[in-house]
């Protein structure tokens, strides 16, 4: 009898039933291969993995509800409907029954991805949390050529870079942007949206590379949902600022490709027509704690006393929106206009550029800084700082205004450091870090007493360095507790020695001395002792935590590999560096 | 005649207007306004008229493109002057030069040469009515060939073929004419034509598919030639259909139809309001049930480093030498991304692989299965097990008390004697050695010549005999360690010459008994090679594996009779080892792959214990009899409990090499397993009497100090029968005793 004997007439069970194999799959909901594709990526239908691989281990498998849920979906009736429209189409063609043809053209079967949306994120939340591929995605396409023969069409590389430029819109108009950081793959950006951490990739602005072997059909799938779900995201974050959606652009404006601009002064625009209106609008508080003049520190405080119970704004956004508040800058030509005009706002500045449709002149007295990246600078005015724009960067990912000494055009640039690191975690922290830490404990001290506005980002920048310590002590003391532990075992091996050589254990023996004598006196017998232990640990552990324990150890190991690397390589170009000083 | 002339062109033209399609429309007015000249003459149109007046008219007519002067002209051409132009129609000598003799009739003036050239174009229309001067019909020409003439004229006269010019002066001719390249040889008249300039142009137009004549319009607009306005009846006289005056019935059900689709709202009129593309969604934040299965996001994408940074610090940044050895690694290890610095922002290219990525991300998110894993994130100590504190479980060899040299090589066998005073090892260097314990003194040596594979004390006090396998042998030798002198042992050990040949049971023909002469005790030679020994508690019975012994692998040798007894079951695989239970008749033979339990006094198997491990290579039984422990050579030790299962209770993987043997102590609850990677191992294994409760197993100590020789360490361990102390013998031929 063979081992997965059935009976005739007895149902499957168990992982047989349960899990399909997609051509099977296919065949089951008797559509294409590509078509299933599509379908899956709609309704983000994904493989699961049985424990029991009944067909073998080179399948995919899926669950049979998923595929149930599938062929229960409205889109399938109507990519069938579609596929027997085109063949009426071609039928009709090539038997040049033309009328038909004509006639078939006008009543294409469209369809939406609308409920699917609603389907998949239930609620808002879940959308925005889902949001990070969605975006990285959109801002690709809106950097791509339109390319016919891979059927990326130019109507949506536009709407791609209109999506993206109404979300980044928003996020600078809500001050929401926390992080950015510039690699190598492009500006990496961090937003945090309704308490949801939103992290995106766009391209850097040039010539993108298409490769060949990429199957573009799969990518313009997504690309189709992900500019559905972005446009309903976009359109709900607009209405919860009081804004329309779509937005109307200065055409002007759009014609000199500063999109980005058009869309941050629409908002501006809406923004203190509908406040008027709207007197409970938290925007609106927010908006006149903008205007209210500076000078007036008391009547400010006044009205953030009111407001503070009110206001959702949270300490980090306050924090952002003041960092760059009254500063007034300038990009040259030759920077990227687009992440720094996002980025800038976003942190409250006020930014102008060279070229057309620019809001202000370069000669424009008030600016601060001018933001350069070219080798020298010949015209320079004296009341401005020329700085490269990585300082706009380091700035916003310390929270407060660095020294732009080291920034100046044509300088050597500081490290660019990103801000996704927890440095305590990884075990290595760059000099620069440590610098910037210092900085900012410094900034804090000196802001300290100064009243107004500014006070809720320096608190909330308090807090952070806080915490920032808390860490550290916690941290501290459960590197002085493991020593302890350590210490401990020592001692207890220490007496296990003794019993060895049959002395006779006495309760005086002084952790000092162990101490002070520390691993070099215990020797390589010790050494053997903690191995042991550890072996006969990992003897009386079961199977699965032994895997689980040595996959930590193993983990760390790594870890603490990579940590030395980095520290040999410093101290080799420290030398180097040294050898050349002298 | 002339108004009859001139009547008959008139019908002639109207007709050619309708034929071809070719007079413009003032063209007919002119014609009938002549009609209305001549009408009053002759009234009589559809007279009959002579064909060729007909044609000459016509061909007037064509040609001279309605010229009224020329058609008067022509009308008053006698009529010998037309019949010679018929009978001249063909030939295309209109030039005076070239008018052959051939001709009957010479061209007299000016206009009659021209009227000739008239006719000649009009040639395509009129070729049956004005036959050819050679009147052979359309037959072939080869039939004349070999004649001197080509044909026959009217009157029936031949013609007359011509001299025809040789190639070369035919040839000279050609070049000395400019005109040559229109002439065309006309073989039924078998003279040569000339092309007009007309014709030439006609023959181009006909090239190019147009009408022949330049002045045909091919699409000038229809005149209809009947006059619809003076007709005073109806054409037919059929009464009017009754359905033209009823409604229709197939457009009343197509407009039902159509007030049906209307409303039913299939057909609409006005426009579709637009719906605005994006609406709230999220409206109403009701809760809506997903599928069954819970949807598990996908992971995010991983965040970027600092070695990620367009400028990262320098240490990121890996050497040359680094680079060049990330080319050695394997392809998996290698590290996708390396990181580079660039001096600005200006300076950064655009990453080539940002396409190819975003691509592996949507094929990761569609294709990769997904599932979701607990990430802990706890210290790893936590992990091990609470045991319970090792002191509490003292006493238990923890050092290495003494050691005991002389032998050569491995030892790969050491046992105690049951008092525990002495200890016999077995080495490869070919001695059994007996040693006393406390003081480490060798006592005795025995040279048995070939390398020892086991040795076997046995269990009575008052017996201290030894079981020694070697080879295809197995010697029981007397150590001569009695306290007094008796006689038993030797009488024991003593074999009469008959019964070694007449023991013929089951297995005597392969086993013979016979007295060892080198020293006092018997030789039992085997028919292969024995690899272990164990007695029976009683000391009277003992065991042997023959590992290649198929049948009778496993014999049970009876000492006080002298006989040897096949083990009478059936084994499956090849035997490791046997063992006694130490307190019932029950006999243990574990194979390479399992542990096969046989009761011998009902000659029954009891059970099979199934380890799971690749090699068995050791055995020992917890003196209670019910918990066995199986030492294996992936370095496993699986602890069996006889009442609980045929499966391990545990399994402890201890060493990183094989297990060379394993041992329980006979009174403390420890036992012991040594190894090949120079350790042997101390656990604690309390077997409780309470059968609900499981037994506890705590590792408790590693035992170093042998040397590893030719990848070989420990390779025996025993306990000394009433100490907790643990005897090793390794593979450096030191024997070692490690104490409390």
């Amino acid at each position: 009898m063979p081992k997965h004997y059935r009976r005739a007439g007895k149902k499957k069970e168990g992982n047989a039933a349960r899990y399909i194999t997609r051509s099977q799959a296919v065949k089951y909901l008797q559509v294409s291969l590509s078509v299933f594709r599509r379908l899956c990526i709609f309704k983000g239908v994904f493989p699961r993995d049985p424990k029991k691989k009944v067909k073998g281990n080179h399948h995919t498998y899926y669950h049979m509800k998923d595929i149930l849920f599938l062929k229960h979906e409205p889109l399938l009736d109507k990519f069938r409907e579609m596929r027997a429209y085109e063949k009426k189409v071609k039928k009709a063609v090539s038997k040049k029954n033309k009328d038909l043809a004509e006639r078939l053209l006008t009543r294409k079967p469209t369809y939406t991805l609308d409920m699917l949306i609603r389907e998949r994120y239930p609620k808002f939340i879940d959308a925005l949390r889902d949001l990070d591929d969605c975006l990285t995605m959109v801002h690709l396409f809106a950097a791509l050529p339109a390319i016919e023969r891979e059927n990326i069409q130019a109507e949506r590389i536009h709407n791609c870079r209109g999506l993206s430029l109404e979300w980044q819109a928003y996020i600078s108009r809500t001050h929401k942007l926390r992080k950015a950081f510039i690699s190598v793959k492009g500006i990496y950006f961090q937003a945090e949206v309704e308490g949801q951490k939103v992290t995106w990739l766009t391209p850097h602005a040039l010539q993108q590379v298409m490769p060949q072997d990429v199957d573009y059909k799969i990518m313009l799938t997504f690309l189709e949902f992900y500019e559905t779900l972005l446009g309903f995201v976009n359109l709900r974050l607009y209405h919860s600022i009081k804004l329309k959606y779509p937005p109307i652009l200065d055409p002007r404006l759009k014609a000199l490709a500063a999109d980005l601009y058009a869309l941050t002064r629409y908002a501006d625009a809406k923004d203190r027509a509908v406040g008027a209106n709207d007197e409970e609008s938290e925007l609106r508080l927010a908006q006149l704690q903008d205007q209210l003049p500076a000078n007036e520190p008391g009547a400010l405080m006044h009205l953030v006393e009111d407001v503070t119970d009110d206001i959702e704004e949270d300490e980090d956004t306050k924090a952002c929106k003041t960092l760059f508040q009254n500063k007034t800058f300038f990009l040259g030509r030759e920077v990227p206009r687009e992440s720094l005009l996002f980025v800038i706002t976003a942190f409250g500045g006020v930014v102008s550029w060279d070229g057309d449709g620019a809001p202000f002149e370069e000669s424009n007295q008030d600016i601060n800084y001018q933001i350069v990246d070219r080798p020298t600078q010949s015209h320079r005015f004296i009341s401005r700082d020329y700085v490269q724009p990585q300082w706009v960067f380091d700035c916003i990912n310390a929270r407060i205004i660095l020294p732009t000494e080291e920034y100046m055009v044509g300088k050597v640039l500081p490290p660019h450091l990103s801000p996704f690191v927890d440095n305590e975690a990884e075990g290595y922290v760059p000099e620069y870090a440590e610098t910037i830490k210092r900085l900012q404990s410094a900034a804090r001290k000196e802001i300290l007493p100064m009243p107004g506005g500014e006070e809720d980002g320096l608190e909330s920048a308090q807090n952070l360095l806080a915490e920032g310590v808390i860490d550290r002590t916690k941290a501290k003391e459960a590197a002085e507790r493991r020593q302890k532990m350590a210490l401990e075992e020592k001692k207890y091996h220490e007496e296990l020695k003794k019993e060895m050589i049959g002395m006779q254990h006495t309760q005086t023996s002084n952790i000092d001395e162990i101490r002070n004598n520390g691993e070099d006196e215990a020797g390589p017998s010790t050494r053997q002792l903690v191995e042991d232990d550890e072996n006969m640990a990992m003897v009386s552990m079961s199977r699965k935590k032994r895997g689980l324990l040595q996959a930590m150890l193993i983990s760390n190991e790594r870890k603490r590999v990579n940590v030395e690397t980095l520290e040999t390589r410093k101290k080799n170009l420290k030398k180097s560096k040294g050898k050349e000083s002298e | 005649m002339a108004n009859n002339d001139d009547v008959v062109m008139v019908i002639e033209t109207t007709r050619c207007s309708e034929m071809k399609k070719k007079e413009t429309v003032e063209k007919p007015e002119v014609i009938f306004e002549e009609e209305a000249v001549h009408s009053d003459s002759d009234d009589s149109i559809l007279s009959p008229v002579v064909s060729d007046d007909d044609y000459e008219a016509f061909s007037d007519e064509d040609a001279t493109n309605n010229s009224d002067s020329e058609l008067l002209e022509s009308e008053e051409d006698s009529d010998d002057e037309v019949h010679a132009n018929i009978m001249d129609q063909q030939n295309p000598s209109n030039d005076d030069g070239l008018s052959d003799g051939v001709d009957d009739h010479d061209q007299g003036d000016g206009s009659a040469s021209e009227d000739s050239r008239e006719v000649v174009d009009e040639s395509d229309s009129s070729e049956d009515e004005v036959g050819p001067r050679n009147t052979i019909g359309d037959v072939p020409l080869e039939w004349y060939n070999d004649e001197e003439h080509i044909g026959y004229d009217v009157t029936g006269k031949k013609i007359k073929k011509k001299e025809k010019l040789d190639k070369l002066d035919s040839f000279l001719a050609k070049t000395d004419d400019a005109n040559s390249w229109r002439k065309i040889m006309d073989d039924i008249e078998d003279e040569e034509v000339e092309l007009t300039k007309e014709e030439t142009k006609m023959i181009r137009r006909m090239l190019k598919g147009r009408a022949p004549h330049a002045d045909f319009d091919p699409h000038a607009p229809y005149v209809d030639w009947f006059a619809w306005d003076g007709a005073k009846h109806p054409l037919s006289n059929a009464p009017e259909p009754k359905r033209r005056f009823i409604p229709s019935k197939w457009e009343a059900k197509k407009v039902v139809k159509y007030i049906r689709a209307i409303r039913k709202g299939l057909i609409k009129f006005d426009k579709p309001k637009e719906q605005p593309r994006f609406y709230n969604l999220w409206g109403d934040e009701t809760e809506q049930s997903g599928h069954g299965l819970s949807y598990i996001p996908a992971p995010k994408a991983k965040l970027p480093g600092h070695e990620e940074s367009y400028n990262p610090s320098m240490e990121y940044i890996p050497t040359q030498e680094e680079i060049n050895a990330y080319q050695l690694m394997f392809e998996e290890d290698r590290p996708k991304f390396i990181p580079k610095r660039f001096t600005s922002l200006r300076s950064v290219p655009a990453y080539e692989k940002s396409v190819r990525e975003t691509f592996d991300r949507c094929l990761d998110l569609y294709l990769c299965p997904r599932a979701r894993k607990k990430r802990i994130n706890i210290d790893p100590e936590s992990l091990k097990p609470k045991l319970p504190s090792r002191k509490d479980l003292k006493p238990y060899p923890t050092t290495c008390y003494l050691e005991y040299k002389g032998h050569t090589g491995p030892v790969v066998s050491v046992c105690t004697d049951p008092s525990g005073q002495h200890i016999a090892s077995g080495s490869h260097d070919g001695t059994v050695r007996i040693w006393e314990v406390e003081t480490g003194r060798c006592i005795k040596i025995w040279e048995l010549g070939e390398p020892v594979q086991h040795v076997a004390w046995n269990p009575l006090p008052e017996l201290p005999i030894l079981a020694v396998s070697m080879g295809q042998d197995v010697f029981v030798l007397n150590t001569g360690l009695e306290k007094e002198e008796s006689k038993t042992i030797a009488d024991l050990l003593r074999v009469e010459a008959t019964s070694a040949t007449d023991d013929s049971e089951s297995a005597g023909s392969s086993v013979s008994w016979s007295q060892y002469d080198k020293y006092e005790g018997i030789r039992i030679k085997h028919f292969k090679t024995v690899s272990s020994v164990e007695w029976h508690r009683k000391g009277d019975y003992f065991s042997t594996v023959m590992p290649a012994g198929e049948s009778k692998a496993v014999l049970i040798h009876l000492l006080s009779k002298k006989v040897t007894q096949r083990l009478p079951f059936k084994l499956y695989g090849l035997p490791v080892s046997s063992t006694f239970h130490p307190t019932r008749s029950i006999f243990f033979v574990s194979t390479k792959k399992t542990v096969r339990v046989y009761d011998l006094l009902k000659k029954k198997f009891i059970k099979k214990l199934d380890a799971g491990v690749r090699e068995i290579s050791s055995i020992s039984i917890h003196p209670g009899g019910d918990n066995v422990i199986v030492g294996s050579k992936d370095g496993k030790l699986c602890w069996f409990d006889m009442d609980l299962s045929s499966k391990p209770y545990k399994i402890l993987k201890s060493h990183p090499k094989d297990i060379t043997n394993v041992a329980f102590h006979r009174t403390y609850p420890l036992f012991a397993s040594s190894s090949d990677d120079c350790t042997a191992y101390v656990f604690h294994g309390m077997v409780y009497s309470d059968l609900n409760q499981n037994p506890l197993i705590v590792p408790l100590e590693i035992l170093h100090g042998h040397k590893s020789v030719n990848g070989r360490g420990v390779l025996d361990c025993t306990f000394h029968p009433r100490q907790p102390w643990l005897f090793t013998a390794g593979a450096d031929s030191v024997i070692k005793l490690f104490c409390h």
